[in-house]
């Protein structure tokens, strides 16, 4: 009849596509990715005494215990620097990665409810996680920077200003990983409910992975590989370089954790949007 | 204002049973092997329907198969049918939540589903903070929240609470912001689950009042679900009615709903005995036959509470000389008597009588009821009592009137009642 020449604005077929939505249908919800960021800080710090202070406090009280623990206890040598310093570098990046990864790892148990009765592209909620964690980084960069500068007016280290910038690229490899597990993690969660006790386990276990209460300088020659295999090893070592001077990497690492990340990234965003759809049948 | 706006073409959903999760790896692995490894078409497609029509077949159902229409801009389609008919599974899918198995929906413009009140509000956060979110989670702009906000607000009527946490909301306020904000929404087509299932009647009232604004005014599209067939009738132009997943009828809303209510009709109009030993009944009286006659111009109609109705029972009287009467009670479906009509004592001889009672049209208030007959000696004597002999439905019919929440009272007739002005009186002023 009369068909051939309607114009469709969309279709719902069986598939959905890699990508899950347009650029375009994702720029228009743009404004809820920030409203979403904003309702879940306020959210998280409502009816709570400090607010957006823990964000400093948690990371202060673990590394005082860190402190007690491997260096008090253990005496595992920090290189000279002060090692309530030299466990908060580490600590500031291994929080950001862990709170991505852990955080968005449940992005379908949490919105279960919410992804069965509104629709919306479903990787804004991971996004807006992945972008409330880096705020939270933000927060624990400035404690890191005061307890730098009060080290440095001390007299205690050295801070080189031209090395910050190496940090920039580690922070991104490092949210980026975060971010790729996480979106792959949430997947396996929502379907496999055992997969969330496991991933507990996973995060304690990659934590001394990293090297984070030591350094790569301290590890056997003989086991040092599996350190290395991780693709985020290198991203503490850059850090720490850029900060206080010590660190042990090469620019074949760097590739390597980068190609990690970008191959993380470009798979998880596609397996979620793919896979995501068809499980909200089954959540 | 004739063009197709959405067009299903034989959407179908498969739905996996029973406990999901558990063992689903086991499976998951199974069907993998069936379909990659021994390159077997996907065996649980295919089985399709069972004997019984249920759609069920090895654990896996049919939600929604081969549904197909087409629906035109502005049109304001009803969808109704019985629980687990489909009808949620089908807004999912135009709502893109969920994905067909089978088949395509095509369509122009952008959608707006309203499939929970209160999806996307969070507890902890205040009404002001919810209706922000709310919104752009239904799909709304910056700037047209900017616009509405105080629309919405006053249209909740929770001005004074708009900073208290929404987990600090009575039910009642919670549903009338979270509507409140789906109502302001603009879209081409809009689409909404069963919204007339929580909120006080003024509210849905209200509710209802908006969508129609929304119809008749702007010329929206709008599906809508729901069990309350008064709010169907009202609104909608075309109905779709979903039985096990199919399209049973779908076209003009009053002869779908018609159809649709008098299937479904509880009821019990006539039962006659052939033999007086299986008839009910005792050595003084034995039941022929008890019917209900419904006066209705098209038989397939079914009877709402303008329809008159009457009562005829048949019976033996075996005895002489006895002053006989008899009694008609009308129940409600709960039990609670609504009258008990009795006919002038009179003796009788032996043999068959008829008693036949009318009960006027606009009389009943809707719902279900059940008569039963009551056989009297002497006005005071029970001789024998026909419980609960015929059954039947009353709909709800109304007209020129936006209220559509149940009519209270057991019963709803039209006393003459007029208002006129009043004359040579001075007013105060």
């Amino acid at each position: 009849m009369a068909e051939k020449h309607i114009h469709w604005d969309w279709e719902i077929k069986t598939q959905t596509s890699w990508l899950g939505a347009s650029w375009k249908e994702l720029y228009s919800y743009k404004d809820l990715l920030l409203r979403l960021i904003r309702k879940d800080f306020l959210a998280s710090y409502q009816q709570t005494l400090l607010g957006p202070f823990w964000a400093i406090l948690q990371p202060i009280f673990a590394v005082l215990i860190y402190v007690l623990v491997f260096y008090k206890v253990m005496h595992i040598t920090t290189l000279g620097i002060p090692p309530f310093l030299y466990y908060l570098t580490g600590i500031t990046l291994w929080n950001l990665f862990s709170d991505i990864f852990q955080n968005t790892s449940t992005t379908f148990v949490v919105n279960a409810y919410l992804f069965s009765k509104v629709y919306f592209p479903r990787i804004i909620s991971p996004l807006a996680v992945m972008l409330l964690q880096c705020v939270r980084f933000l927060f624990q960069m400035l404690l890191l920077i005061g307890v730098l500068l009060y080290y440095y007016l001390v007299g205690k280290i050295h801070l080189q200003p031209t090395h910050f910038f190496l940090a920039i690229p580690a922070v991104i490899i490092t949210a980026g990983i975060g971010f790729g597990t996480g979106l792959i993690f949430s997947i396996l969660t929502a379907k496999y409910r055992d997969l969330q006790n496991m991933l507990q386990l996973i995060i304690r276990l990659l934590m001394f992975v990293c090297p984070i209460f030591y350094s790569l300088v301290l590890v056997q020659p003989k086991i040092k590989w599996i350190v290395l295999l991780n693709p985020l090893s290198s991203q503490f070592e850059i850090f720490r370089y850029s900060f206080l001077g010590i660190g042990e990497f090469s620019s074949l690492q760097i590739v390597y954790s980068a190609v990690f990340m970008i191959l993380l990234v470009g798979g998880g965003v596609l397996l979620f949007n793919k896979v995501g759809e068809k499980l909200i049948d089954v959540i | 204002m004739s063009d197709i706006i959405i067009q299903a073409e034989n959407i179908s959903k498969l739905y996996r049973l029973g406990a999901v999760g558990t063992g689903s790896l086991k499976q998951d692995m199974k069907l993998w092997w069936q379909s990659r490894v021994l390159k077997k078409e996907n065996s649980f497609f295919q089985t399709g329907i069972s004997a019984t029509g249920d759609a069920i077949s090895d654990g896996y159902l049919w939600s929604l198969k081969n549904v197909s229409f087409d629906i035109k801009e502005g049109e304001v389609w009803g969808i109704i049918g019985q629980n687990g008919a489909g009808k949620s599974t089908l807004l999912k899918i135009l709502s893109r939540i969920i994905r067909p198995t089978e088949g395509v929906v095509r369509g122009r413009g952008k959608i707006s589903s309203l499939l929970e009140v209160g999806a996307g509000f969070d507890r902890e956060l205040s009404g002001k903070e919810n209706i922000v979110i709310s919104g752009y989670l239904l799909g709304m702009k910056k700037h047209d929240i900017r616009k509405k906000f105080d629309e919405i607000v006053e249209f909740s009527g929770i001005e004074q609470f708009l900073d208290t946490p929404v987990k600090r909301y009575s039910s009642g306020m919670y549903v009338r912001l979270a509507f409140a904000v789906a109502a302001h929404l603009d879209p081409d087509i809009l689409i909404v689950d069963e919204v007339l299932a929580v909120g006080d009647s003024e509210f849905q009232k209200k509710c209802l009042g908006k969508m129609k604004e929304v119809s008749t005014q702007k010329g929206r599209t709008i599906l809508f679900v729901s069990h309350n067939m008064q709010a169907i009738t009202n609104l909608c132009s075309k109905t779709i009615w979903l039985q096990k997943g199919r399209i049973r009828t779908s076209g003009d809303t009053q002869t779908v709903v018609n159809n649709y209510l008098s299937a479904y009709q509880r009821k019990l109009l006539k039962q006659e005995w052939e033999s007086p030993d299986t008839a009910p009944g005792n050595a003084v009286i034995k039941m022929q036959s008890v019917e209900l006659i419904p006066y209705l111009s098209n038989p397939l109609e079914p009877i709402d509470v303008r329809t008159p109705l009457t009562v005829r029972f048949r019976f033996h009287n075996y005895s002489k000389q006895i002053n006989l009467t008899t009694g008609l009670h009308l129940f409600t479906l709960s039990g609670e008597c609504i009258f008990d009509v009795v006919c002038s004592p009179a003796i009788y001889d032996e043999g068959i009588l008829e008693g036949e009672c009318s009960i006027p049209g606009n009389f009943l208030n809707d719902g279900s009821y059940y008569f039963s007959i009551v056989f009297l000696k002497d006005t005071s004597q029970t001789l024998y009592y026909l419980e609960e002999c015929l059954h039947f439905d009353m709909e709800d019919f109304r007209e020129n009137t936006n209220w559509f929440g149940k009519w209270p009272g057991y019963v709803r007739p039209q006393f003459p009642f007029k208002l006129k002005p009043c004359k040579n009186t001075v007013s105060i002023t």
